[in-house]
């Protein structure tokens, strides 16, 4: 059964270096669509990297990612914003617009996307009705509390109705009642389809669900963790 | 989508207002000495023309002339390259006329028991023929005819002119030149701030798939606005300048045949496009450094 599961990320022999300093070194992993993952370790193992190269934020030195079919080494310059409307990302430090209201911050997926102000409306407002914060769309977000904040970008990576979410550290900087909060509506995001993967070292987050946990250390896959194979 | 680039170009620059009205205004300036040298020489261009229409050189004999040296006189006088017409004048014409146009003092010239005016030939040109240097060589021509003693025209006033015009000219271009290149930096420049104030809002949507038409356009829109805001904010300054000046001015010059215009709408409107397209090659410029995906 689990053959047939389509892969949406796959990761083969992905190494990222920074100068000298191996970031990632010979990552292999697929990920299954609406799968439910972790990606845990210690300060340095490569966590970010690894979110950073799935959304192009960055390009892998050596090796092959393919996400969603799409060859990420290959990809041309107009395939790229298509690409990342496929997958929602969620940061720690938010990375809200702070001179854009949270409904304009929200929204401007869709514009980007190309949809217009009368198609956008309805589908923001439900995102942001979902996440709790549909009575506080015209404020800015510097008012906010983190949590509120958080949940405004998890509703603006959920409005463009993304296969892929992915979050780094997500909880990171949120108080326990905030992440968990913020941790329900992945759940739930998951549950309407998406393949999730969540880059963090919250170990309570991780035992709470009980997902596939993939385990890096220094820029390499452990041996101890569930699906692919460790690297070094 | 492009109606959303000019909302939101539209709502950057009221975000903005400080940085983009700094650059308005010295487009505009640019604009106004730009356009101001422009109207100078637009009116000095007319003005020259207007004058070399009005030449006449004159040509005096010396000495009482005969008919028939008078004859060879007019018509040698009339072969030559860019004389249009030849007209004798006699001395004692000459005299009837200065002495009606003294009217009232013609008494002065009672005194006078000899007519002292020489004969002479005022000569037209044709309207091919009225460069300084045509001028020039026509008045050696005819001042090494035979008979012809004294050949006078305002010579010295249009070289001087002339060279002026000259000058102004090779200034102008050098300032417009300096000019276009400086409104060239300063749009570049502020395009630039922009892009720097708001480096994260560009980078985050990036991230959400912003591709770049959607980055670039208002970008492009707010330069080529500037530009457009500036270069008509310019103009009107000359046109106010313009009224407030030229008016106390003219009836002083005293050239009748001559009157001050403004630059002519054409000439506005192609000063507005040449702004708003240096707008959209200065963004282009800023752009092409920073956005790179
Ligand atoms: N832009 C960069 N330039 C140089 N080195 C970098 C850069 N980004 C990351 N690194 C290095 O790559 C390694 C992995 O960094 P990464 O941010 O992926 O770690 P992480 O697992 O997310 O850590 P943390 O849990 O602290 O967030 C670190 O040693 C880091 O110093
Ligand atoms: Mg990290």
């Amino acid at each position: 059964m689990d053959q047939l599961e389509k892969v949406i990320i796959r990761m083969s022999n992905v190494s990222k270096r920074y100068g000298k300093m191996d970031a990632l070194s010979g990552l292999t992993l697929d990920v299954h669509e609406n799968e439910f993952v972790f990606v845990t370790g210690p300060s340095g193992a490569g966590k970010s990297t690894m979110i950073k190269l799935l959304y192009l934020g960055e390009t892998a030195t050596e090796g092959e990612i393919l996400v969603d079919g799409i060859n990420l080494a290959r990809i041309t310059r107009r395939q790229i914003p298509q690409l990342r409307r496929k997958i929602g990302v969620i940061f720690q430090d938010f990375k809200l617009i702070p001179t854009r209201t949270v409904y304009q911050n929200v929204a401007l997926v869709l514009e980007a996307a190309g949809l217009r102000p009368k198609e956008m409306h309805p589908l923001v407002m439900s995102a942001l009705e979902w996440v709790g914060i549909g009575d506080r769309v015209d404020e800015f977000p510097p008012v906010l509390s983190g949590g509120e904040k958080q949940r405004v970008a998890v509703a603006r990576a959920m409005v463009g109705n993304p296969k892929i979410v992915l979050a780094d550290e997500p909880t990171g900087s949120l108080d326990p009642d905030s992440a968990a909060r913020i941790f329900m509506l992945l759940q739930i995001a998951h549950r309407a389809g998406a393949t999730v993967v969540i880059a963090t070292h919250d170990q309570q987050m991780i035992s709470s669900h009980g997902g596939r946990v993939v385990r890096l250390e220094k820029g390499c896959m452990t041996p101890q963790n569930q699906g692919g194979r460790p690297s070094c | 989508m492009l109606m959303f680039a000019v909302r939101r170009a539209l709502a950057d620059m009221a975000s903005h207002k400080f940085l983009h009205t700094v650059s308005i205004v010295t487009i505009a300036l640019s604009v106004f000495i730009v356009s101001a040298f422009a109207l100078f020489f637009n009116n000095a261009t007319d003005f020259l023309d207007a004058w070399r229409k009005g030449v006449r050189v004159i040509a005096y004999v010396g000495g009482p002339v005969k008919d028939d040296q008078r004859a060879f006189l007019s018509e040698t006088i009339a072969k030559l390259e860019g004389v249009a017409s030849v007209k004798f004048i006699s001395r004692e014409d000459a005299f009837n006329d200065l002495k009606e146009k003294i009217g009232d003092q013609s008494s002065l010239l009672d005194g006078l028991d000899k007519n002292p005016l020489p004969d002479a030939y005022e000569i037209t040109l044709t309207d091919a023929y009225r460069e300084l240097t045509d001028i020039e060589k026509l008045v050696k021509k005819v001042a090494a005819l035979p008979g012809v003693e004294d050949v006078e025209y305002a010579q010295k006033w249009l070289l001087r002119f002339n060279g002026m015009y000259n000058l102004f000219k090779a200034t102008g271009m050098v300032l417009a030149s300096v000019f276009f290149i400086a409104t060239l930096l300063i749009i570049a420049n502020t395009i630039r701030l922009i892009m720097y104030s708001r480096r994260e809002e560009i980078e985050i949507a990036r991230i959400i798939g912003a591709d770049e038409k959607f980055i670039k356009y208002p970008l492009f829109i707010e330069a080529v606005v500037q530009g457009g805001i500036g270069g008509v904010t310019g103009i009107l300054m000359l046109c106010l300048a313009f009224a407030a000046f030229v008016p106390n001015f003219a009836p002083e010059t005293g050239f009748a045949f001559f009157e001050m215009r403004f630059i002519p709408m054409r000439f506005g409107i192609a000063i507005v496009l040449c702004s708003m397209l240096i707008g959209w090659v200065g963004c282009y410029l800023s752009i092409r450094k920073f956005l790179t995906y």
